[in-house]
């Protein structure tokens, strides 16, 4: 994107100094709208139980699902509930997916005394071939069987059934459906090239300092510094950067106050300390520069349960003195310049990853688009706020850009729909590790990675990037 | 030519202080745009080498193109040392611009040098880090004062604790924040003593001093007072600290009283003129000092600190010293005199202010009910008549620095009334003394007594 309008004066620079530089100005914001109410909590209460949530996500989504399985199985199929259900009558059912697994960890289990069981290490993924799926409604369960696929489903998930109980007291499905792309939005994206920059993990804080030049890179080429004068005015059509959680790295996590002794850590400060102050410098330098949206993470400080609420901004004194910061929550969804933006800094994804048989976020990320919700495992395995009104996972409107943040590799996706909706999916690869950041031009949603390398003691590591 | 002192001065820093020279630092050290600093390290590579063609000199550029990998185009920026460079120019399909990127005498095996160069000059000059940016963003404004919400009052407490920075702070930010900037004002005046011993500007602590008498005045009744203040510390500070409402002045007194039984042993004798109004109330509640004073030292100085048996002690007799200076009477032999001796203060102001602290003090103290925040649990024992038994109860009382002030606020009604009954010009023992005996009970359980209080004054 930016190398064909920038070719042309590429080797400006290696001149000596001319006449007065240019400055470009910042490409002003046209239109910006935060949408991310449903997912800012004010006054919270953990009293409540989680059936709340699930009964509020099917009743959220039963209508929808309703007229999907008529429209996809005709007009006059019967639609039951589990109480209703006959023996051999082929029918209809709309409920919420509970997947057993064996090896899905539970608490109960790791603190049972009589099992003595040793708690089980972290795997990448818990599924197994002898997982079973099970369909909930309002109040009863049912087993599933037949045309469905237990590995790829995860808990959560509302679905539309369609087949006949059993004699075993199972239900044979002979097709099942989702929830599908939701109604699309209206376009009124920019008639001229505006870009937004997505990164996330910069891991800020880690023992290791390699990405930190990369970082700085990032700062320079976004905030103008860096780069020829084709470049610059490219990057002075930079709109917004969006950070995409995990500032910090999981290394701050560590709290050695819990196993060291008392008089080792007395005068230590946290690990996270220091790379706060680091994000607030950096964090300074772009929003001098350019509006700043920032979503925290796995690794942030601030609440774990989804939605994670935008970081304080007592954190970012330097930083947050400037208007163009915007500390947002996680999921975070807002509309630049027409263009809706929807996206998580990743913990959904890589949540359904452990618990399914798809390796590929990307197509974990399209599925969770398919399905209507953004997080169909929380509070199964994910931890989540017990909603009891309703759940603002449910995607209402389809977003023109989906992204997950602190994906293994840069992926990115058309996706046209039946209805006319165009959502680029995206998954913003992990900085720390690829020092990869993703560039989204909002005049016909294409995208491009932008990769920052510099030398190290080992020779160039140009083609040991990224591979799908 | 004056454009080649550009060239002396790269020359300068690169072979003469083996410096790392990056496109960004010399940008802001030579305070020029960041496209004029890497054509300056061009043109100076370029006739250095010409000269001497053995020059030691060791060049990085950025290259920044498209690349294609895994079938699809990837932006590509990457810092590359010189031998490197044609071999990245040639793996990119487009060139999006290439510059030079820094220059050093030694060949550097890995970059964290030029990430350590441009860090430390960004970091000093954070203020403006896009001043030579080749970008300038309309948008980024720093946000008005207003914007930023307002300190709430609960938040008073760890203000007290950063009263250090609060002192400066409370002068700079005074404009932007009205309500706090009381708390932090006189806070500051009398935190800033403590902490500025050392130091001691006089600016400081004619600032406080300012502050402090503004306060007292603000809080004296006759309008007459505030003028007299008004001539002697200047109407801007006087305006500044009047635009506070009212309640807020009883808290301000409490915080006031507080802050300067920490202060008190603060040693600059023109500071002692703003303490005045503080301790001359102070003067009762000395002995809860220590209990206070612990808190507060928490966050205090390491010379406050060693001082810390000693300060009950101290406080005391230099109060006394003081107010036996304004005051006609006999001063009262003071314990341990040489810590006295080395405060004694004389402040040529102390004669004209104190008919304003006279009143000033019985305001303070009749509205001193509020002045401490210190809340402490204590267990209260009275007879309940109705029932006909006896009743302990817990109760969080504010505890103030007065002796007399220290039970529950009925109790506190009497007591400053006392103070405001007694003679203007009043021994400081006797002031102690009298509420001393008003609570003695509950305040000797916590304070040091001193054996004067078994001199009374007929």
């Amino acid at each position: 994107m930016f190398s064909e309008q920038a070719a042309a004066t590429a080797q400006g620079l290696l001149a000596p100094p001319s006449a007065e530089p240019p400055t470009f100005p910042r490409v002003a914001v046209s239109g910006y709208s935060d949408c991310s109410q449903p997912f800012q909590l004010g006054e919270r209460s953990f009293a409540r139980q989680y059936a709340h949530i699930y009964a509020v996500r099917l009743a959220g989504m039963r209508p929808g699902l309703e007229r999907r399985a008529r429209s996809r199985w005709g007009n006059d199929v019967v639609l039951r509930r589990l109480s209703e259900l006959q023996e051999g009558e082929k029918c209809c059912v709309v409920g919420t997916l509970f997947k057993s697994m064996q090896l899905q960890p539970s608490i109960l289990q790791e603190i049972s005394e009589e099992h003595n069981l040793v708690p089980q290490p972290p795997l990448p993924k818990y599924i197994q071939p002898s997982d079973e799926l099970i369909l909930e409604d309002e109040l009863q369960r049912i087993k599933l069987e037949g045309a469905i696929d237990v590995q790829r489903l995860v808990t959560g998930t509302i679905v539309a059934v369609y087949g006949c109980e059993q004699d075993n007291g199972r239900f044979l499905v002979e097709d099942h459906c989702f929830a599908d792309l939701p109604p699309p939005l209206p376009w009124s994206g920019p008639s001229s090239d505006r870009y937004v920059l997505l990164a996330s993990g910069l891991g800020l804080g880690s023992v290791s300092g390699e990405a930190l030049l990369s970082t700085q890179l990032l700062v320079d080429v976004v905030t103008g510094q860096l780069g020829a004068e084709g470049e610059q005015s490219c990057a002075a059509h930079i709109t917004r950067v969006i950070l995409a959680g995990n500032l910090l790295s999981q290394n701050t996590q560590s709290r050695d106050t819990i196993n060291k002794a008392k008089y080792l850590t007395k005068k230590t400060q946290a690990a996270s300390v220091e790379a706060v102050k680091m994000l607030d410098e950096i964090l300074l330098q772009l929003c001098t520069s350019v509006p700043v949206d920032v979503m925290p993470g796995e690794f942030d400080p601030t609440n774990y349960t989804l939605p994670q609420q935008p970081l304080h901004r007592c954190m970012l004194p330097l930083a947050s003195a400037y208007a163009t910061l915007r500390l947002v929550t996680n999921p975070y969804q807002a509309s630049l310049d027409g263009v809706r933006f929807l996206g998580t800094s990743g913990q959904n994804i890589s949540d359904i990853f452990k618990y399914s048989s798809m390796d590929d976020y990307l197509e974990i990320l399209e599925w969770t688009l398919l399905v209507g919700h953004i997080s169909p495992t929380a509070p199964d395995t994910l931890g989540c706020y017990p909603f009891y009104k309703s759940d603002p996972f449910i995607l209402t409107e389809c977003p023109h850009v989906y992204f997950c943040g602190n994906a293994p590799h840069f992926q990115s996706k058309l996706l046209q729909g039946k209805e006319g909706q165009r959502v680029l999916l995206l998954t913003v690869p992990d900085f720390s590790a690829t020092q990869t950041a993703c560039l989204v031009n909002l005049h016909d949603l294409s995208c491009q990675p932008i990769t920052f390398s510099s030398f190290g003691a080992d020779s160039e590591d140009g083609d040991m990037e990224l591979e799908h | 030519m004056a454009d080649e002192l550009y060239l002396e001065n790269i020359d300068e820093f690169v072979t003469d202080h083996n410096r790392v020279v990056t496109y960004k630092w010399l940008s802001y050290t030579l305070g020029v745009h960041v496209n004029q600093a890497k054509q300056m390290l061009y043109d100076y590579v370029e006739r250095k080498r010409k000269e001497n063609s053995g020059a030691q000199l060791h060049v990085t550029y950025l290259v920044a193109g498209n690349l294609l990998q895994n079938g699809h185009f990837c932006h590509k920026v990457a810092v590359v040392r010189e031998d490197k460079l044609e071999a990245m120019k040639s793996k990119l399909s487009t060139i999006a611009s290439v510059h030079v990127y820094s220059i050093q005498k030694a060949l550097l095996k890995d970059s964290s040098p030029l990430y350590n160069t441009d860090y430390d000059i960004v970091k000093t000059n954070l203020q403006h880090c896009s001043k030579f940016s080749a970008i300038r963003c309309a948008a980024a404004v720093p946000r008005t004062p207003p914007d930023a919400p307002q300190v709430p009052e609960p938040v008073q407490s760890p203000q007290r604790q950063r009263d250090p920075d609060a002192a400066i702070n409370g002068h700079r930010v005074r404009a932007a924040k009205p309500p706090p900037q009381q708390h932090k004002g006189i806070m500051g005046m009398f935190a800033a003593k403590a902490a500025a011993r050392p130091q001691d500007t006089p600016k400081e602590a004619k600032a406080e001093a300012k502050e402090a008498a503004g306060v007292s005045a603000a809080n004296c009744k006759p309008p007459t007072k505030n003028t007299i203040m008004n001539n002697f510390f200047g109407k801007a500070a006087m305006n500044k600290l009047k635009a506070n409402s009212v309640p807020e002045q009883p808290k301000e007194e409490k915080e006031v009283v507080k802050p300067s039984v920490a202060v008190a042993e603060s040693e600059s004798s023109p500071n002692t003129v703003a303490e005045k109004p503080g301790k001359k109330t102070e003067s009762d509640r000395i002995q809860q000092k220590d209990k206070k004073s612990k808190t507060k030292r928490v966050d205090r100085s390491d010379d406050e600190e060693e001082r810390d048996p000693e300060n009950v002690k101290k406080k005391r007799k230099r109060i006394k010293q003081l107010l036996s200076d304004s005051s006609d009477e006999e001063a009262d032999v003071p314990p341990s005199p040489t810590p006295e001796e080395e405060r004694v203060p004389s402040p040529p102001p102390e004669p004209a202010l104190k008919t304003e602290l006279e009143p000033a003090s019985t305001e303070v103290s009749a509205g001193g009910r509020k002045r401490k925040r210190k809340r402490v649990l204590k267990s209260r024992m009275f007879i309940d008549e109705e029932e006909g038994c006896m009743v302990t109860e817990k109760v969080y009382e504010s505890e103030s620095c007065t002796d007399s002030e220290d039970e529950f606020p009925k109790t506190k009604a009497p007591a400053p009334q006392e103070q405001a009954m007694l003679p203007t010009k009043r021994e400081p023992k006797e002031e102690r003394k009298n509420p001393k005996k008003g609570a003695a009970p509950a305040s000797r359980a916590n304070k040091q007594v001193s054996i004067m209080g078994f001199c009374q004054k007929k």
